[in-house]
Formats: C-alpha cells, sequence, structure tokens
C-alpha cells in the first residue's frame, strides 16, 4: 500500500519550503530516515529524511517549486512496487526544426515560381508557443525558451509581461556596438552563464533588498588598538584557553550590549513599537557554500569568551556542511560581522531586518599610530558600526561603540562583569 | 585594379543589391558594420533587383494600366462613356521607366545614408573569406570579407525547345518591356506570373492563350480561391490549356501537346514564364564551406547562416520566391552575423497574385490545418453581400477564414476579390498575433468596405452561448 508524506510544518511559522535538492530519485528503494530531500525555509536548509521505508514512487516538484506545508511531497509504495508515472508529467512537446520555419519547395514542371507557399509549413503553425512576433523576438533577446513558459494571456497566450521578467544580465550576447570589429576568429571567449537564483541566494536577495529599501542606515566608524587584547589572548593560551580574537571581540559586543541596551532592540515599524531585549542573542555572520548565513549564539553576554568561541567553531562547521537547523538560524537580537578574515579592512555591514545594529570587525594590520607624541607601530583595526536611524540617534550608537573601544583597548574592563 | 594585387579588406561584403541585399546592407550598417554591397547591374538602373527593375514593379504598373483601359469600356452601365481610348505601350514605357527611376533612387538614397559601398561587378567566392569582384571593364578585384550576405537572387527558367531570343520569344521581363500590345500571345507556364501577364495583355487587347502542362493553375493555391479568376479570363477570351506541353516553334506558331495531339497556337510572342532559377552558379560557394541542394538553393539554419560568417537570404535559399520573404531574412541575417539574437521564424509569409480578381493567401488552408491534426473549421465572407464590392461591381470573390478551435486562433486568411493583395495584411497580423476570432470581431472594421469580409467571416466563427429564444417551456 502506498504511503503518501506530506511537507511537514519545518518551523514555527513557515507554511512554505523551497525544494533545493532531491537525495532519492523515483524507483529508489530506501529505508526509514534516509535523506529524501533538503528545503529551505526563510530561515535554514533543512534535511526531511524519508517517513517510511519502500519504493519512491513519485516526487513532487522541481528544485526550485516552492511547496505549500500540507503538500504531498512524495509517495512511497511496498520495497519493490514500481512507480507507476510521474508525479509531474511533462508536456510533449513536438520538436521544432529549423526546417520547419520554411517551407520546402515543391518542383513541378511548370516551374517554382507557381508554388509561393502561403504558409511556413504546417508544424510551424501548430508546434509553436502561442506568441506574437514581438514576443518572440523578445524572448529570444533574452535567451529564454517559450515552449518553458506558461503565457497568462486568453488561452495560454503568451504576453510580454510574461518574458519581460527582469533580464539575468549574463544572459544576453552584448549587442554589437556601432563601430566595433566583429568578434575575432580563434580565441573561443568562455562562455556567459545563467545562474538562477535559488535557496539562501534568493533569500540574502529578499533579504538585503528590504533592509536597504527600509532601514536608513547611520554607520560610526573607529580605528582600535588591540595590542592589549592580542597580550590577553596571548596570556589565556598561556593558562590553557585556545580561544580566537574574534571570539573576544564578540564577547565583547555583547557584554557591551548589556550596558547599553538599546543597540539589542528590534523596530516594528507598523506598530511603532521598539522591543529592547533583556538577553543578547548574537548573530555571527558566516560565510557558507550557499551564501551569507547569520546563526545564533544564544545567551552571549551570559557566556564566557571560550564558550562563545567554541559556538563560533561549531556554528561555523554546520553551516559548511549545510547542517544548520531553522532553530540556530533564528531569533539573534544584535549582529557581528568578522569581514577582516576574508581580507577585508573597512565594510559598512547591512542590518538585517528584525535588528537595529550590525557590528563589523575589519582585518588587524600593524599600522603607524600616534601615541605620547611618538609614532608607534601598533596592531590596528577598523570597527564598522551600522545602526537602524529610526531606533538609534548617532549619540546613542556612538555609547555603544565607545564602550566596545574601551573594552578592546582595555580588556581588564571585562573583569567588571564577572560575577 | 589587376587580379593578384593586395586584397582589400571589407568587414562586411553584401552580393546582390534587390530587396534582400539592399535591407541586409542598411540594417548591418545600422548596426555599425562598414557594408560593401556589388551588384552585377550597372550603376544606372542596377539598384533594387529584379523585383523592383524588371519585375513585381513594371508588372504592377502594367496591370494598373490595364485595369484602367478595361474600365473605360466596361463601365458604360455605371454611366462612363468614353471614347477613343486607346493604349500607348510606348508611352507607358516612358512612366514605367520614371517609377523604376524613383524607386531606384530611393534605394541608392537608403545605401548612401547608410555609407555603404556600391560596386558593379560580378562576385565569385575564391575562399571562406576571400571573393574576386570582375568589372565590366575586364579588371578584377580581390576582396577579403570578414563576413559575407548571398542576395544574389533567381532568374527565369528556360525551356531548351524554346530558347529565349529577345524578339518572338521573350521572359516576363522581355514581355513587360514591349512596346506595342501584339495581336496575339502564347505564354507558356499557368504560374502566377503567367496568369498576371496574360490577363494583363488581354485587357489591352491581345489574343491571349496559356499554356500550362498540370491540369490546373496556381496549384498551391485552393482550387476555390483560383475559380473566380478562371471564370475571368474566360470572360477575358484567355484560352486556357491545361495538361498541354509546349515542345517548339513552327513558323508563326507554338507547337504544342495536349490531350488531342499536337496543335499549332498563332502567336506574334511567345512568353516563357515557367519558373524561377536560383542565381547561385558561377558565385564559388562550395569554395567557402556553403552548400547547395540539388535546386542549387543554399542550406542555411534559423538565423539564414550557411557558414558561421556567411548567411544567404532570399530566392537562392528555400521557401517561396518573394521579395518580402527576402527582406525579412535580410534583416534577420544582418544582425545573426552581428551577434545579435535573431532567427527567421514567421508563422505566416502571405502570397499574393495579382490577377483580376486578385488572389491573397496567408497562413493554413483548412486541409493542411486538418493534415496538421488541428481542430480546424472555417468560414466566408463574400463579396456577394458586401456593398462596397457591389459598387466596384465586383461580386465574385470571399474572405475565408480558418480557425483552430483549440487553441481558438486564427491560422489562416484567404481571400479572392479586388484589392485582396492590401487587404491580406490584415490577416497576416491576426495570424502572427495569434488572434481570436473573436479578436477579429471585436475589431471595428470601417464600412463600407472590402475589409468587411474578414470582419464576417470572424463572426461566424466566435463562439458564443446560445442565446434562449421563444416562450417559457
Amino acid at each position: 500500500m502506498a504511503t503518501e508524506f506530506k511537507l511537514p510544518d519545518v518551523g514555527e511559522g513557515i507554511d512554505a519550503a523551497e525544494l533545493i535538492e532531491w537525495r532519492v530519485a523515483l524507483g529508489d528503494e530506501v529505508v526509514e530516515g534516509q535523506p529524501l530531500v533538503d528545503v529551505q525555509t526563510d530561515k535554514a536548509i533543512v534535511e526531511i529524511p524519508c517517513p517510511v521505508a519502500g519504493t519512491v514512487l513519485s516526487l513532487a516538484g522541481e528544485e526550485g517549486d516552492r511547496i505549500a506545508v500540507g503538500t504531498v511531497l512524495a509517495v512511497f509504495g511496498q520495497a519493490g512496487e514500481e512507480p507507476s508515472a510521474p508525479a509531474t508529467p511533462t508536456a510533449a512537446d513536438a520538436p521544432e526544426t529549423a526546417a520547419a520555419a520554411t517551407a520546402s519547395r515543391t518542383d513541378a514542371p511548370a516551374g517554382r515560381e507557381q508554388e509561393p507557399p502561403a504558409a511556413p509549413s504546417p508544424e510551424a503553425t501548430t508546434s509553436r508557443p502561442l506568441a506574437s512576433p514581438a514576443v518572440r523576438r523578445l524572448a529570444r533577446e533574452r535567451g529564454t525558451d517559450l515552449r518553458e513558459i506558461v503565457g497568462s494571456g486568453p488561452g495560454g497566450r503568451i504576453l510580454r509581461e510574461d518574458v519581460d521578467v527582469p533580464a539575468a544580465p549574463t544572459g544576453d550576447r552584448p549587442p554589437f556596438a556601432a563601430g566595433a570589429t566583429p568578434p575575432s576568429r580563434g580565441v573561443a571567449p568562455r562562455e556567459d552563464e545563467v545562474v538562477p537564483m535559488r535557496g539562501t541566494r534568493r533569500l540574502i536577495a529578499r533579504n538585503m533588498a528590504d533592509a536597504w529599501r527600509t532601514i536608513p542606515h547611520i554607520i560610526d566608524f573607529r580605528e582600535v588598538d588591540l595590542s592589549k587584547l592580542i597580550a590577553a589572548r596571548r596570556a589565556l593560551r598561556e593558562h590553557g584557553a585556545e580561544l580566537s580574537t574574534f571570539a573576544l571581540l564578540a564577547k565583547i559586543a555583547a557584554t557591551a550590549a548589556i550596558r547599553h541596551p538599546q543597540v539589542n532592540a528590534s523596530l516594528d515599524a507598523e506598530r511603532e513599537e521598539i522591543t529592547v531585549y533583556g538577553a543578547v542573542h548574537l548573530a555571527v555572520a558566516i560565510a557558507a557554500p550557499s551564501g551569507l548565513v547569520t546563526p545564533v549564539i544564544r545567551d552571549a553576554d551570559r557566556k564566557s569568551a571560550v564558550e562563545i568561541g567554541a559556538e563560533i567553531a561549531a556554528l561555523s562547521e554546520a553551516a559548511g556542511s549545510r547542517s544548520l537547523t531553522v532553530e540556530q538560524l533564528r531569533g539573534g537580537t544584535l549582529t557581528v560581522n568578522n569581514y577582516g578574515a576574508l581580507g577585508s579592512t573597512f565594510s559598512t555591514p547591512i542590518i538585517p531586518p528584525g535588528q537595529v545594529v550590525n557590528l563589523g570587525f575589519g582585518k588587524v594590520e600593524e599600522r603607524p599610530k600616534a601615541e605620547d607624541g611618538e609614532v608607534v607601530v601598533r596592531p590596528l583595526q577598523w570597527l564598522t558600526c551600522s545602526g537602524d536611524h529610526r531606533a538609534l540617534d548617532g549619540e546613542h550608537l556612538g555609547a555603544y561603540v565607545n564602550e566596545v573601544v574601551a573594552m578592546i583597548e582595555q580588556p581588564s574592563l571585562l573583569l567588571a562583569d564577572l560575577t | 585594379m589587376v587580379v593578384g594585387e593586395v586584397p582589400e579588406p571589407v568587414d562586411l561584403l553584401v552580393v546582390g543589391a534587390g530587396p534582400g541585399g539592399y535591407v541586409a546592407a542598411a540594417r548591418a550598417a545600422e548596426l555599425g558594420r562598414e557594408v560593401v554591397v556589388v551588384d552585377r547591374e550597372g550603376i544606372e538602373g542596377g539598384l533594387g533587383g529584379a523585383c523592383l527593375r524588371v519585375g513585381c514593379i513594371p508588372s504592377k504598373a502594367l496591370i494598373e494600366l490595364a485595369h484602367a483601359y478595361e474600365t473605360t469600356r466596361d463601365a458604360g452601365r455605371a454611366g462612363l462613356r468614353v471614347s477613343g481610348a486607346e493604349v500607348d505601350l510606348g508611352a507607358f514605357q516612358d512612366w514605367r521607366g520614371e517609377i523604376v527611376t524613383k524607386l531606384e533612387g530611393g534605394v541608392g538614397g537608403l545605401l548612401r545614408r547608410h555609407r555603404v559601398r556600391y560596386l558593379v561587378g560580378e562576385v565569385s567566392f575564391s575562399r571562406p573569406d576571400r571573393a574576386v569582384v570582375a568589372f565590366v571593364d575586364g579588371n578584377s578585384s580581390f576582396l577579403e570579407f570578414k563576413q559575407a550576405i548571398v542576395a544574389t537572387g533567381s532568374r527565369p527558367l528556360e525551356l531548351s525547345a524554346l530558347p529565349v531570343d529577345g524578339e518572338r520569344v521573350l521572359t516576363a521581363t522581355g514581355a513587360l518591356a514591349l512596346t506595342a500590345v501584339p495581336p496575339a500571345m502564347a505564354i507558356v507556364g499557368g504560374g502566377y506570373i503567367g496568369l498576371e501577364i496574360g490577363t494583363a495583355f488581354a485587357k489591352l487587347g491581345a489574343k491571349v492563350t496559356i499554356v500550362e502542362a498540370l491540369d490546373q493553375v496556381l496549384p498551391t493555391f485552393a482550387p476555390s480561391l483560383v475559380r473566380p479568376v478562371l471564370r475571368s479570363l474566360e470572360n477575358l477570351g484567355v484560352d486556357l490549356r491545361l495538361g498541354t506541353l509546349a515542345t517548339g516553334l513552327d513558323g508563326d506558331a507554338l507547337v504544342v501537346t495536349g490531350a488531342d495531339g499536337e496543335e499549332r497556337i498563332e502567336a506574334e510572342k511567345i512568353v516563357i514564364a515557367v519558373g524561377r532559377t536560383p542565381n547561385t552558379d558561377g558565385l564559388g560557394l562550395q569554395t567557402t564551406g556553403a552548400r547547395l541542394d540539388d535546386k542549387g538553393l543554399v542550406e542555411v539554419d534559423e538565423r539564414r547562416l550557411a557558414t558561421p560568417d556567411i548567411a544567404a537570404i532570399g530566392d537562392v535559399t528555400a521557401g517561396p520566391a518573394l521579395a518580402h520573404k527576402a527582406s525579412a531574412e535580410a534583416i534577420v541575417a544582418a544582425e545573426a552575423l552581428c551577434g545579435l539574437p535573431s532567427a527567421f521564424e514567421p508563422l505566416a509569409i502571405p502570397a499574393v497574385v495579382f490577377t483580376d480578381p486578385e488572389i491573397a493567401s496567408v497562413g493554413m488552408t483548412l486541409e493542411e490545418a486538418k493534415k496538421a491534426g488541428l481542430d480546424a473549421v472555417q468560414a466566408k465572407g463574400t463579396l456577394a453581400s458586401n456593398g462596397r464590392a457591389a459598387t466596384l461591381d465586383a461580386d465574385d470573390g470571399f474572405t475565408q477564414v480558418v480557425v483552430d478551435r483549440a487553441a481558438d486562433r486564427v491560422v489562416g486568411v484567404h481571400m479572392v476579390g479586388p484589392h485582396a493583395s492590401e487587404l491580406i495584411a490584415a490577416g497576416a497580423l491576426a495570424t502572427e498575433m495569434i488572434a481570436s476570432p473573436a479578436d477579429v470581431f471585436g475589431t471595428i472594421h470601417p464600412h463600407p468596405t472590402l475589409s468587411e469580409g474578414l470582419h464576417a467571416a470572424a463572426e461566424q466563427l466566435v463562439e458564443r452561448a446560445p442565446v434562449a429564444v421563444g416562450g417559457d417551456s
């Protein structure tokens, strides 16, 4: 007997998910718990296991499709059962040939000119998509195959707006510019590639565009001297506490946020409310293979730098293997970004929707610094702290950044928070 | 310049200055190319190709003259009394010359505006990137081109039994250049050119005989479209000999062999109109990697490319040998060679015949649509019920619309009647725009015009919910 398996509720408040990758194929014999499919929710990529053992009889949807919670995702049959038909039948399109566009000339004894065929050929009219010449031309310019488009016009006619969606900039060959020479022969240019925006990329695009459109950013730039922080890290290591500079910076960011709670907040524009959080759940930006993710260290303010360092390492590893859970990605109240690890001296972080501050750390470099009238070389770093000006003024943001800078330049201040 | 000289570099070479070549040259120039056009006809009367100079345009001028002359004789019922109307073909040739000169000037201006260079000579390709141009004065020159477009057109087919001498045996071109109406004319070939010339000369007063080897004329058009034309030819006194072969000349007569055996047809002028053959012989295209089929047509892809850098368009490629097809292909070829995404993919190429009445057709006939597996139906709007047709004293004709019911779209429009050649563009537009019969019927057509035929045909094909009529049974 066949078992239908519906897309379960993969996380609180999530009503749909995007299919990222099928991990089984039609007809596969599977065991219970074997990975079935990876889906992307608004928060994370979730691996959904096979609920039963048996044969995969059908799979619903293709990679990139959005599936509503409760939709039948797969059907499993008894071991050995044959799949009957694919869940999503594809239309059998008659092949379109170049020859179909032109009628063959008949060769009657009276001669060719007596045979001006009225139509290119019957196949040309019957097998081709329902689209006007201008739409066909637009599709060609966009590199769109009209056979893959479902028209929104009467009777499925393909309209300009069905094709005229923002083009992938790499899809077209550049037009032949005036005065230019034709492409040279012999040197094969690298092929253009169109990459569909799926999963994490699509999510990042949506969130960042939202943030950029709605959040007025103010940005506070500081140059800090890490001499003492690096010395403290060395001293800790000598006492057996192995931790990264970034772990210490994250600890400082969380501790300073307790003293300046206005940065550990969220803003609801519709209700015109700012929620100031009691606990610091520190979101850490991590470059994962699928794109930027920001898993959360819960209660970072109440954790030691060593604990925070261990969590960062664990979350990075999970991000690398795409095994972050929805739970690990949810609930951040303040974001830190260690783009200095990627080589950047100076960047301007974008505040994720739902928070009001993103604190970025640049690359630590030995640079000259004026100290007591002398030029000295010190390990320096640019801090860049973005704040949501709707929730914070420069004064509020600056107070927080002052605290962060003070703790970095004088780590013994952290002792005050020991309880 | 002499052979052996350093080849001259050319960005884009266009061979032929007809409706394919000059359109391609202008489009490529618009896209930034430096274009050289070479045509074998002299600069005097060399531009515009056969269509403009010796084909479509001159024949339409003659047909117009014939129509006007016929009106002076036949419009008595409508109250027009003309006496002493005469045809002066010598004066006609002057007028025709003015028309052609004016149009050639237009083409010349187009090429000048686009800074296209024009050379007069015979081109033959010698390599994938090189061609020799032989000039009239005996000199020649090498051109080394980056890309080329072949648009050399076609010429009339000749019959070995009836070699064209330009005096008694003429091509259609020769017939259009006559300075006097011959008492009798025999035309070999019942295709559209033979019928157009035959109709015109019959109206001008010649005793016309049309000899056709097949048992029908205009075989690519549906018999129902051809029937009004056959009735008209009979009224004009044209002697139509179907299933008859022209075998040679005998003194003042054309010798033919038909079902009744051999026969002599007295005729001062004999016009050979048995078809056209592509001008690809002697072009040396095989040296470029381009491939010709057994009829001499260049094999091209949907972008009209025969090789990555050589395109071919118009009568030298497969499909109907029509000027508007060549011009449409010209745009595609020019854009394709400039790296733009372009393809020749019309749903419909209109075909028109300037007989009396005119025939015009676009898209599929009912039979073709059914054969292609469509759920096809058709409807007719007849001239008999058209007010404007009545005022033209022309009620023999109709407009027929073929519809695919499954897709609710017009797939073909076919017409026979006055000005069908002008009216068919609406059918081509409906077909290309995937119009439904309701789209056509919902478009207001002006009254009183012949265009109402299309409207009336579409109305019959609009699917409407039945209206309940009568009592409450």
